[in-house]
């Protein structure tokens, strides 16, 4: 899983900026998205995109993987800028889609192939790869989330938690360095938004770029050694270490990421959005 | 932006009106839109039915679906062709044998099959056993007018009989549809559809093609979920009777809503096409291998089908 | 309105799947374009709409309910090719898939409703929404009337290709092979019933639905007039147009060729079959003499010409209604290049 494929462009170290996303603004016929957004990623970092309902974040996500191009403001990834004419060049975008992979915040919109197998495959195979490569990562794939007796039943006849894994895998099997995670936990049961936290925190360690969106704080202090924080007015309200952003409290309250009361504290030790999160951080982080 | 200006209005408080709960003894008829939802997640839980079915280990499961496809549009060929009740019949009896090997119950399979098209299609036949529809020998005359009787400008004829011809006709009729409907069924049920679609390539169906029918079976099951989730809102939001007038605004309504969240959703579904790599020309893995079982039947129906037609032919 | 198997004769069906094949064709190659054009989805969404109203229930007055097809409300939506593609991928799937309407009648059920009906219904829409500005009373009408006159183009064909089983495929004795019901009993049975029922269900629930998007959602309906816009037509109907004319001139050959060959081997019951048919259709002859009057059609029933004759009639009747559609396409796309 680890392995890269770096086709075209510079070779990307631990530290180089992957992504230059700068002064962007996006809306779709009336409505606005994004505000002039400005931020850089390292490569191998693991980033969390915070914000309430609406701020932007999959709209961003949908930037950064090219599938939507600002209406201001330029997002350079490896080095290139992300417009519909780099895309139509076959070479850039092949790499491009090699290197980074989306998973959406909607699943039902991401699983379109008859089966569970040939959805992984879709990836791997549209990125021309060789008919024996495709079928051993398909295999070591779904071996990886357990997903073998699933192989051969429709993606869509799946629950909500089975259905977000297949997503991942399908991503997975290209085996991109960047991937960007739209609402991975979203309505999913504690057992599996677990399951889903720690694969990502291992993605992070293998050296993959993680950028993840998500209100969930919890999910975010687990994975993110940073976050940004889009407010609800479209623009960037917060960029720092996830502790330090996750620890203020007026911000996560300005951009309507939690409330005031009433709030529970039974049982709920890794979702509690309050000021003292460091009292329960986890050593392990990074 | 805290609730804390909520407070909720002094009717919300209050409970529902009539909230006592008595019977009036009138049934509420079952509207449209309950018909609707048993219709929609009939066809869910059928074909979720059928997918069990087609992946349990039978005859008809293990045979090459490109084989089998065509096996079957020759066997659809053949019981077109024949003339012959009794080999018609004959055939329809090897569906349901064929339905047994495979592991269908024969109950569940003929019960399937008929309440379909044939028992419809044995209801319109009816006139057609009447001189009156079709001219023809009367084998029970049911009435005999005595004299030439005119409808209009149309000639009935002098009695009202059922004929040999209407009678024969009749019963070929229905068996050649029971065994046609049989032999459709049979191939859904028997193969899982990933399967069937794949071999629609053995057709040079264009990839294009096979790709938006993969893609439009797997809407069906999105949209057949958006509607049942419309539909169930609605009836539950609906204590007493809606007239046909609200039901036609409702369902027409909701089509609309579907079509616009559809719309949006093809868009999807193409940005997630893109984002893994899709640029116009779908790609597929073939994993099929033909074994001997495999031969064998093509063998088998190759023989059955010129056996049938020669026999039909001496018959005749 | 969908044929199933059975309902018509292997010939029969034989005869409309290669029928479908330019249509197929042309649909085909706009497929690709449709594709790059980031329509794929937006087609099998399309057809996976048809397919789920086509189980909606609609109450209809006198307490019983029907169903709409949609495929003119398709075709207002998506353009008539898209949603040429569209219908055929719904029948596929309800044929090959959930065992609904035949697989050799497939090509049969792709005509008159995967073709016929979204193309005719279209245009009729299109003549009567001429001008018309979007969001306008005109508009919601002008699509009723088009799922109305849409729906009867379809069930008018797929009663001449039900009728003509019941007049000439029969035993030596008479006997019906398949549908027993001629021309003269299946063309007006089903006529009846979707002239005055069934097809202002269809033109109501287009209309409604029509009108639900022009005040909720009326960039869909955009869509389409904005699309057809970017497309270059004339020229990618040619090959269209030189199929189906091939096709009016050799399916009918084909099909004479075919019937008696495979109806009874020796000479002597051909002669006996074809004995019979004329008399089973003496109900035809005035109306053949009425529409061609300078064939001299035998008024003996007992000579062959009379039944090939009437089997070329009735062939040409289905397809020449194809062929005007086709004429009517090639016209509408031919005067909007003049405009361009
Ligand atoms: N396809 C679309 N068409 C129109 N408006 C959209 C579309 N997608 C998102 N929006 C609007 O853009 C804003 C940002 O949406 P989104 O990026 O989805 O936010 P988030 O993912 O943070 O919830 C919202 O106001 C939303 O209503
Ligand atoms: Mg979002």
């Amino acid at each position: 899983m680890a392995e890269n494929n770096q086709v075209g462009g510079p070779a990307i170290g631990e530290g180089n900026a992957v992504y230059e996303v700068s002064s962007v603004s996006y809306s779709y016929e009336e409505t606005g998205a994004l505000d002039d957004v400005t931020f850089e990623v390292k490569a191998g970092e693991s980033l969390a995109l915070l914000g309430a309902n609406g701020s932007g974040k999959s709209t961003l996500l949908k930037m950064m993987n090219a599938l939507i191009f600002p209406s201001s403001g330029s997002v350079r990834a490896f080095g290139e800028e992300l417009s519909e004419e780099s895309l139509q060049d076959e070479g850039f975008s092949l790499a491009f889609r090699r290197r980074v992979g989306f998973v959406f915040q909607n699943s039902d919109a991401q699983l379109f192939s008859p089966s569970v197998w040939e959805e992984i495959a879709f990836g791997p195979l549209h990125l021309e790869l060789e008919p024996g490569e495709v079928e051993e990562r398909v295999e070591a794939t779904v071996h990886i989330l357990g997903l073998e007796h699933l192989r051969d039943r429709p993606p869509f006849h799946l629950s909500s938690g089975e259905k977000k894994k297949v997503a991942l895998a399908s991503v997975l099997a290209i085996s991109p360095e960047v991937l960007l995670l739209d609402e991975p936990t979203a309505g999913l049961d504690p057992k599996t938004a677990g399951f889903l936290a720690r694969l990502t925190v291992q993605l992070a360690a293998a050296g993959k770029t993680v950028i993840t969106a998500t209100q969930d704080l919890a999910l975010a202090k687990e994975v993110a050694g940073r976050a940004i924080v889009l407010g609800e007015d479209h623009r960037t309200a917060g960029d720092g270490p996830a502790a330090r952003i996750l620890g203020n409290r007026e911000l996560l309250l300005s951009a309507n990421l939690i409330h005031d009361h009433p709030h529970s504290h039974a049982g709920m030790e890794h979702y509690h959005p309050h000021s003292h999160l460091e009292e329960h951080h986890h050593g392990d982080e990074h | 932006m805290a609730e804390a200006g909520l407070s909720i209005p002094e009717w919300m408080r209050k409970k529902p009106i009539d909230a006592g709960v008595s019977r009036n003894g009138r049934r509420r008829r079952t509207s449209v839109v309950e018909r609707t939802i048993s219709g929609l997640s009939e066809a869910l839980r059928s074909s979720i039915f059928s997918e069990r079915i087609a992946a349990r280990p039978g005859l008809l499961q293990r045979i090459d679906p490109r084989i089998k496809i065509l096996g079957f549009l020759t066997l659809l060929i053949a019981i077109g062709l024949i003339h012959s009740p009794f080999i018609l019949l004959g055939l329809y009896a090897g569906t349901v044998l064929l339905a047994a090997m495979s592991r269908i119950s024969p109950g569940y399979f003929v019960k399937r099959v008929w309440l379909f098209i044939p028992l419809f299609t044995g209801v319109i036949v009816l006139p057609s056993l009447f001189n009156i529809i079709r001219p023809g020998d009367p084998l029970v005359t049911l009435w005999d007018f005595g004299r030439d009787v005119h409808l209009g400008p149309w000639l009935l004829g002098d009695s009202l009989a059922v004929t040999r011809q209407g009678a024969t006709g009749a019963v070929i009729f229905v068996l050649r549809v029971a065994a046609s409907v049989s032999l459709a069924v049979l191939l859904t049920l028997s193969t899982r559809w990933p399967d069937l679609l794949k071999a629609l390539r053995v057709f040079h169906v264009p990839r294009v093609f096979v790709l938006i029918i993969s893609m439009t079976y797997r809407y069906i099951f999105l949209l057949l979920g958006l509607a049942t989730d419309m539909f169930t809102a609605r009836r539950s939001r609906l204590a007493g009777v809606s007239t046909p007038r609200e039901d036609r605004r409702f369902v027409t309504g909701s089509m609309g809503a579907l079509l616009g969240k559809s719309q949006a959703l093809g868009e999807e579904v193409y940005a997630a096409m893109v984002s893994r790599g899709y640029s116009g020309e779908p790609r597929t893995l073939n994993r099929f291998s033909l074994a001997g079982r495999d031969l064998v039947f093509a063998a088998c129906v190759a023989i059955l089908a010129v056996a049938v037609i020669g026999g039909d032919r001496i018959i005749g | 309105m969908h044929i199933p198997d059975g309902y018509i004769s292997p010939q029969t069906a034989g005869g409309l799947w290669a029928l479908m094949v330019p249509v197929w064709y042309t649909a085909g190659y706009k497929a690709k374009r449709l594709l790059k054009a980031r329509q794929a989805p937006l087609v099998a969404i399309g057809a996976a709409f048809t397919f789920v109203i086509m189980m909606f229930n609609i109450p209809v007055p006198g307490g019983t309910t029907g169903h709409a097809i949609g495929g003119t409300l398709v075709a207002v939506v998506l353009g008539p090719w898209t949603a040429v593609i569209a219908l055929t991928v719904a029948l596929v799937i309800q044929a090959l898939f959930f065992g609904d309407g035949g697989l050799l009648a497939l090509g049969a059920n792709c005509l008159n409703i995967g073709f016929a009906m979204p193309v005719a219904g279209y245009y009729v829409y299109r003549v009567f929404s001429l001008g018309a500005a979007p969001g306008s009373a005109r508009q919601w009408l002008a699509a009723g009337v088009g799922a109305y006159a849409g729906i009867n183009v379809a069930a008018f064909l797929t009663a001449v290709q039900i009728g003509i089983q019941g007049d000439f495929f029969q035993t030596a004795a008479g006997a019906a092979l398949y549908s027993p019901y001629g021309l003269s009993q299946a063309v007006p049975a089903m006529m009846a019933a979707h002239l005055t029922l069934v097809g202002f269900v269809e033109a109501a629930v287009t209309s409604l639905v029509v009108l639900y998007l022009q005040r909720t959602n009326p960039g869909l309906l955009l869509a389409a007039a904005e699309s057809k816009k970017a497309r270059a037509g004339g020229q990618r109907l040619k090959p269209l147009a030189i199929g189906l004319l091939l096709m009016i001139v050799f399916v009918p050959l084909g099909l004479l060729a075919s019937a008696p060959a495979w109806g009874e081997w020796g000479p002597e019951e051909i002669r006996e079959e074809l004995g019979f048919i004329p008399e089973g259709m003496e109900r035809f002859a005035g109306l053949w003499s009425g529409i061609l009057p300078d064939y001299a059609l035998p008024g003996d029933g007992g000579e062959p010409w009379a039944g090939v004759a009437a089997y070329v009639f009735s062939a040409i009747l289905g397809l020449g209604i194809v062929s005007l559609l086709t004429y009517v396409i090639v016209r509408l796309t031919a005067g909007k290049d003049v405009r361009k």
